[in-house]
């Protein structure tokens, strides 16, 4: 578990530099040097008088068990969101009016976040479970002949995760 | 799991990629990136290409989708399903909404004014400046994106 900053929140008051005994909360990219971090420590996350630095786990459970039936609902939503995406997509590549692309992108945009939370809460949550890691096995080998495919994006994904 | 779509894969891969990336696991959120942007580039042309069947796909969300998967999801009683029911149809309405709205208005409906589009629930806004939080999923108004015009 390390610590992370969300720079939103923070203000700059710099107590978590008096306070990290590894220097890992010095940084000039704003984040915190997780590479440096030391697991659970959070003397930083303690000290932060903004409640910008919380920490990430390091593991997590497994998500809720969905039913196939809600699974299966979502999954029909989702269909007809990204169909709606393609639509609004298709349109605006056709057209060269650019209120009326700025409308369909909007339309895309939209219909792209609601299809990614039926996903979400049809049980694909969590980057680590075992159903993505299905989906991503299967995915591999049904694109197996497939050169255009990043088969090493996946393969790190499934080594990673 | 049944056979999804390209188009479907690509709502799949970048919803893995923000949870990556809410993880600060940024290595990993560039490979789900990468696996989206190629089911992207494959994106499947979709069934009736025109306006009208934009609005006839929410009408049938609105009208039969939303009622079924509430069923289905109450019966169960997912909550967390309900949930992403109740924002998926009040953002159906507004694009429908929107859409007939621009049907009578054409162009005057989003000339001299913004555009915007929650990044969390797909909530649209039209006017000068988004609302503080969402009415809908009710986050702050920084998750809440202006969609620029495009100069031709």
């Amino acid at each position: 578990m390390h610590a992370a900053r969300n720079i939103a929140l923070c203000t700059k008051d710099c107590v978590c530099l008096f306070v990290c005994p590894t220097g890992a909360t010095d940084t000039e990219n704003g984040q915190i040097d997780f590479s440096k971090c030391l697991s659970g420590c959070r003397l930083c996350v303690d000290a932060c008088p903004s409640h910008a630095i919380y920490l990430v786990p390091s593991s997590y459970p497994d998500p809720q068990k969905k039913e196939s039936e809600v699974q299966q609902s979502l999954f029909d939503l989702a269909s007809s969101k990204v169909r709606q995406e393609s639509i609004a997509k298709h349109l605006a590549a056709e057209s060269d009016d650019p209120v009326f692309k700025q409308l369909c992108k909007t339309v895309a945009m939209s219909n792209h976040i609601m299809a990614e939370d039926c996903y979400r809460e049809a049980g694909y949550i969590l980057p680590q479970s075992d159903a993505v890691r299905k989906l991503l096995t299967d995915l591999l080998s049904k694109e197996k002949d497939n050169p255009d495919f990043p088969a090493t994006a996946v393969k790190k994904l499934l080594e990673k995760l | 799991m049944r056979e999804m779509t390209r188009g479907e894969l690509a709502a799949m891969c970048t919803n893995l990629q923000k949870a990556c990336t809410k993880q600060m696991r940024s290595e990993e959120a560039l490979l789900f990136g990468e696996l989206a942007s190629f089911y992207e580039q494959g994106r499947e042309k979709p069934e009736g290409q025109a306006y009208q069947d934009l609005l006839s796909a929410i009408n049938e969300d609105l009208a039969v989708g939303y009622k079924q998967a509430d069923s289905v999801a109450s019966a169960n009683k997912d909550r967390g399903s309900l949930r992403a029911l109740v924002w998926g149809e009040k953002v159906s309405k507004l694009l429908k909404s929107l859409l007939l709205r621009y049907e009578k208005q054409k162009n005057t409906l989003l000339e001299n004014t913004n555009v915007y589009v929650c990044e969390i629930c797909g909530f649209v806004y039209v006017g000068e400046q988004p609302p503080a939080i969402c009415p809908i999923c009710k986050v702050p108004s920084f998750k809440i994106q202006a969609v620029q015009k495009e100069a031709i």
